[in-house]
């Protein structure tokens, strides 16, 4: 029996390190199906694989790709969003001789050396969702508008609180890291929006979570206890919705405070019909990817001059109107 | 100190009567110093301290409200800083005991999602994802366990080794989004009902107060404290240490696996992410607590506050509206006072 | 004591190397009732090998085992310890931030009675009275056994562990170097214990550097050379001199 319970025990750590390997290596072909065209082969270097943002990603790209021929190397770090693991992975990418680059670069500044080996080996780079700092070699950046998500979400606030004009209102702000790009430029949105339409609501407070959805939760519940009178809440990423939800539902506050959360996973548009979230504002990373995918085809086919050097594709909200099968395409991919 | 100056030695030539501890009562100053130096008490005067300043700095901090919150920040710490305190007494140390909360959560998350579907009855539905919780956390120790005995890696390794192979399989398995549809109740379970305290929390307390009573009172903790103490003493009393030290991940995992439950109540849903980081938050709550990291010296008490001071600094510095980053500081400062009186008192003793 | 009983504890032609290093050659050593026997040779000589071998913490290459004429085959120093047969290490065998009582009961707690000590919960008290009364049985007198070991002089834990050894003792005690690192007046009273253990009727090997205190307290000498007894004769047979001779090899 001991025996058996070690064989298991040895098993399972293998099979776990399998895991992680293969998924470092997933690679998509798809054959092609328009015989005429050349056929090109596109790599994809994302963040982290097992991200369900990523995913959906991954799902606009195999779609693109296959309806054009080509073929698809989708390669990142299964778990880390880091340029230590992300450099060499673009280096192995490169090395293959693919047609063109599709890279989400993990930072701007480490990144751009990866970009000029690509230039200097005659491979067009396309950015999306994040880019390098210096775009001159840069075919395209394609982008989710994060201050249009921001603004979005400060609509939404407003519609969801009965926003009236000389009216004063409390709300709170769940961020995640002080420093991510995402987090700054919505929060941005967020507050620019508010000033200008709405100047009676206050963000009276904000506080970091760290990634993790008990920290949320915890200063969440925190200050719906320092604050009886607020009015709502704008958690600025999946993980701050996870928090914000669980106190908001704890304290059975429910309805009575407005919670407006970013990005859509499943756990949390579940909530919307629930009236949990009042709105969630989510990006579509399937359109982007296929949008990248169609800058890297058009610059092979007809040079850099046709393409537009940055392409921001808007939100999109999510609230109890919004249709049952919308509610469904715009969940991000698990 | 020398040798000859110990008149006890005398072999055979006083015969005292039986002896009971109380005869050789210490006078009561002493105790009274004691007392005051008493790594608990100095805990609780900073804990009470703590309290007092967050309710000057905003009233509300001192409503019950906010002592709930502070316990929902406290229970899952708590766990996971007991299990830390058997590992560390026993001169290891266990860093998977973050990632395994982890673990455990989406693992019965996926548990509670098929019971769910399945048609079966919230109450059934969420003690049977707390067993499992508390099967995947006592696998990962097992595995631990046998890192250390058979592979003959240090414990660091060991539980770092399970530290990445765990977190990771979280983030696989779940693509690094929460795992939800399980039971419609279980956030309800996290409202208090008794003054601050909840269901979980409730199981919590019994749980600390049963881990206390085994690592003072009865063998299991004897050995623990003997093996971290002197590992070669414990070998030659005849103590089965491998053994014991299987015990002690397993048992380490379990409360991990339960910590992974308790954040499944609270948030509604197995977040991969949960439990990331928190092996420092319960390295630190037990270093704050008294346990030396050199092993065989701790009370499960200076655990209980040293967990208590970390949750009420979380939630005072959101209260008195004091960015939460600054919590890192004043752990850092509480872990380096906490090891400097110590070393203060281990010198005092010695001259 | 006479030496035609049958011995109580007893290894025959014991062999042990490691790798290319014979520790042990053929060594042969038996101890009876009632009897101390001094095992001296110089470092390497093999003792350690020897002690571990008795005490149940090494498997020999090759040899016989015989406690009460019956051979034995330990399998880890637990066996040996249940046999009665108790070993103080060299190295410390306290665990300093554990009492005398705890250290005096380590491994052989008294539990609570009923379901309790079912569920190993100990009876402290008891083992505080019972762990005070027994050291003192053995003529060791230390100021309260519920105090941390730590807490005690050099030569108080040493007498502690003495104390632990040969309260448990049922048959043989080992006794590894106790007067390493003693005083003077502590190193008298460890011979004391050792008298009052083989008053008891307990076999006694005592493994020592300091040759008066052999030449003190035992009835026989064995001397290890090289991994080989070179001699096992009655103390009465040696002086200072012909013993340094003999372990030296200067003299056979």
């Amino acid at each position: 029996m001991k025996r058996i319970i070690q064989t298991v025990g040895a098993v399972s750590i293998a099979t776990s390190l399998l895991l992680v390997a293969s998924a470092c290596s997933s690679t998509t072909t798809a054959t092609p199906s328009t015989p005429g065209a050349k056929s090109l082969t596109i790599a994809f270097v994302m963040g982290a694989e097992a991200d369900p943002f990523f995913k959906a990603m991954k799902v606009g790209a195999t779609a693109e790709t296959s309806a054009n021929g080509d073929k698809l190397i989708w390669q990142g770090d299964p778990s880390l969003y880091s340029p230590a693991t992300q450099i060499p992975i673009v280096d192995q990418v490169l090395a293959q001789k693919p047609d063109c680059l599709v890279l989400i670069p993990t930072d701007p500044d480490a990144l751009q050396a990866s970009v000029a080996k690509a230039t200097a080996a005659k491979i067009p780079v396309v950015n999306v969702d994040t880019h390098v700092t210096d775009l001159s070699n840069v075919v395209s950046f394609i982008t989710g508008d994060n201050t249009q998500g921001g603004a979005a979400a400060a609509d939404q606030m407003a519609t969801a609180i009965g926003y009236k004009a000389g009216g004063s209102y409390k709300v709170v702000a769940g961020l995640t890291s002080a420093t991510a790009t995402t987090n700054v430029d919505r929060l941005k949105g967020f507050e620019d929006q508010l000033a200008a339409k709405y100047p009676g609501v206050t963000v009276v407070d904000t506080a970091y979570s760290q990634s993790q959805p008990a920290t949320a939760n915890s200063n969440v519940s925190n200050w719906l206890t320092k604050y009886p009178d607020l009015a709502g809440i704008f958690a600025i990423d999946g993980t701050n919705a996870t928090g914000a939800s669980s106190a908001l539902q704890a304290k059975g506050l429910t309805g009575k405070v407005a919670l407006i959360g970013y990005d859509a996973y499943k756990t949390n548009v579940d909530l919307i019909a629930k009236g949990v979230f009042t709105a969630l504002i989510a990006q579509n990373p399937a359109e982007e990817a296929k949008q990248a995918i169609d800058a890297c085809q058009s610059f092979i086919q007809t040079g850099k001059s046709s393409i537009a050097a940055k392409v921001t594709l808007p939100n999109i909200t999510m609230n109890k109107d919004t249709s049952a099968a919308d509610l469904t395409k715009y969940t991000y991919v698990q | 100190m020398a040798l000859t100056e110990s008149p006890e030695l005398a072999p055979g030539a006083n015969p005292r009567p039986p002896a009971s501890p109380e005869s050789h009562s210490t006078p009561l100053s002493e105790r009274l110093t004691g007392f005051l130096t008493n790594q608990q008490t100095i805990l609780l005067l900073v804990l009470i301290g703590m309290v007092v300043v967050f309710s000057i700095l905003n009233p509300i901090f001192f409503s019950l409200d906010v002592f709930g919150n502070v316990l929902l920040d406290w229970g899952p710490v708590a766990l996971i800083a007991v299990a830390e305190t058997f590992v560390i007494i026993s001169g290891g140390i266990d860093l998977s005991v973050g990632a395994t909360l982890g673990f455990s959560g989406v693992i019965a998350a996926y548990a509670m999602q098929a019971m769910t579907a399945a048609g079966m009855g919230d109450s059934i539905t969420i003690l049977c994802g707390t067993l499992v919780a508390a099967a995947t956390g006592m696998f990962v120790g097992f595995v631990n366990s046998l890192l250390i005995n058979r592979l003959h890696l240090v414990p660091f390794i060991a539980t770092l080794a399970t530290l990445g192979a765990a977190g990771g399989m979280s983030i696989v398995l779940t693509g690094g989004a929460p795992v939800g549809d399980g039971p419609q109740s279980a956030i309800d379970l996290s409202v208090p009902w008794l003054g601050p305290l909840s269901w979980p929390l409730i199981v919590v307390i019994v749980v600390v107060i049963i881990a206390g009573l085994f690592l003072h009172k009865a063998r299991f903790g004897r050995y623990t404290y003997a093996i971290g103490s002197n590992p070669f003493a414990a070998l030659a009393a005849g103590i089965n240490v491998k053994r014991h030290l299987t015990k002690i991940y397993v048992l380490s995992g379990l409360l991990s696996g339960l910590a992974g439950m308790f954040l499944y109540i609270r948030l509604g849903s197995g977040a991969p992410t949960s439990g990331v980081g928190d092996e420092l938050d319960a390295i630190a709550a037990v270093v704050i607590g008294g346990v030396a990291l050199a092993g065989g010296i701790g009370r499960m008490s200076g655990t209980v506050l040293g967990s208590l001071i970390l949750a009420t600094v979380t939630s005072g510095l959101i209260i008195i509206g004091v960015e939460p980053n600054w919590k890192q500081v004043v752990v850092a400062i509480l872990i380096a006072a906490a090891v400097s009186l110590q070393a203060l008192r281990a010198n005092g003793k010695r001259s | 004591m006479t030496d035609t009983s049958a011995p109580l504890y007893e290894v025959r032609n014991i062999s042990k190397s490691y790798g290319s290093v014979i520790a042990l050659d053929n060594a042969s050593l038996a101890v009876r009732a009632g009897e101390v026997v001094g095992l001296v040779g110089d470092n390497g000589a093999g003792k350690s090998t020897l002690v571990k071998a008795l005490a149940g913490a090494h498997r020999p290459d090759s040899g016989q085992i015989f406690l009460d004429g019956i051979e034995r085959h330990w399998a880890s120093p637990h066996e040996a310890l249940q046999a009665g047969v108790e070993t103080l290490y060299q190295e410390s065998s306290l665990a300093p931030h554990l009492s005398v009582s705890a250290n005096v009961f380590l491994g052989r707690e008294i539990v609570s009675p009923g379901l309790l000590g079912k569920l190993g919960f100990l009876a402290q008290k008891k083992m505080d009275a019972e762990a005070h009364a027994d050291l003192e049985r053995v003529g060791i007198a230390v100021p309260a056994s519920n105090r941390p070991v730590s807490q005690l002089s050099g030569g108080q834990r040493q007498a502690v562990a003495i104390g632990r050894t040969v309260s448990w003792a049922r048959k043989v005690i080992i006794l590894d170097e106790p007067t390493n690192h003693l005083g003077a007046r502590q190193s008298k009273e460890v011979l004391q214990v050792i008298r009052a253990a083989k008053a008891k009727g307990l076999g006694v090997i005592f493994i020592s550097h300091t040759l008066p205190h052999i030449l003190e307290v035992t009835d026989r000498i064995v001397v290890l050379r090289l991994g080989k007894i070179v001699k096992d004769a009655p103390t009465s047979d040696f002086d200072v001199d012909t013993l340094l001779g003999t372990i030296t090899g200067l003299l056979v």
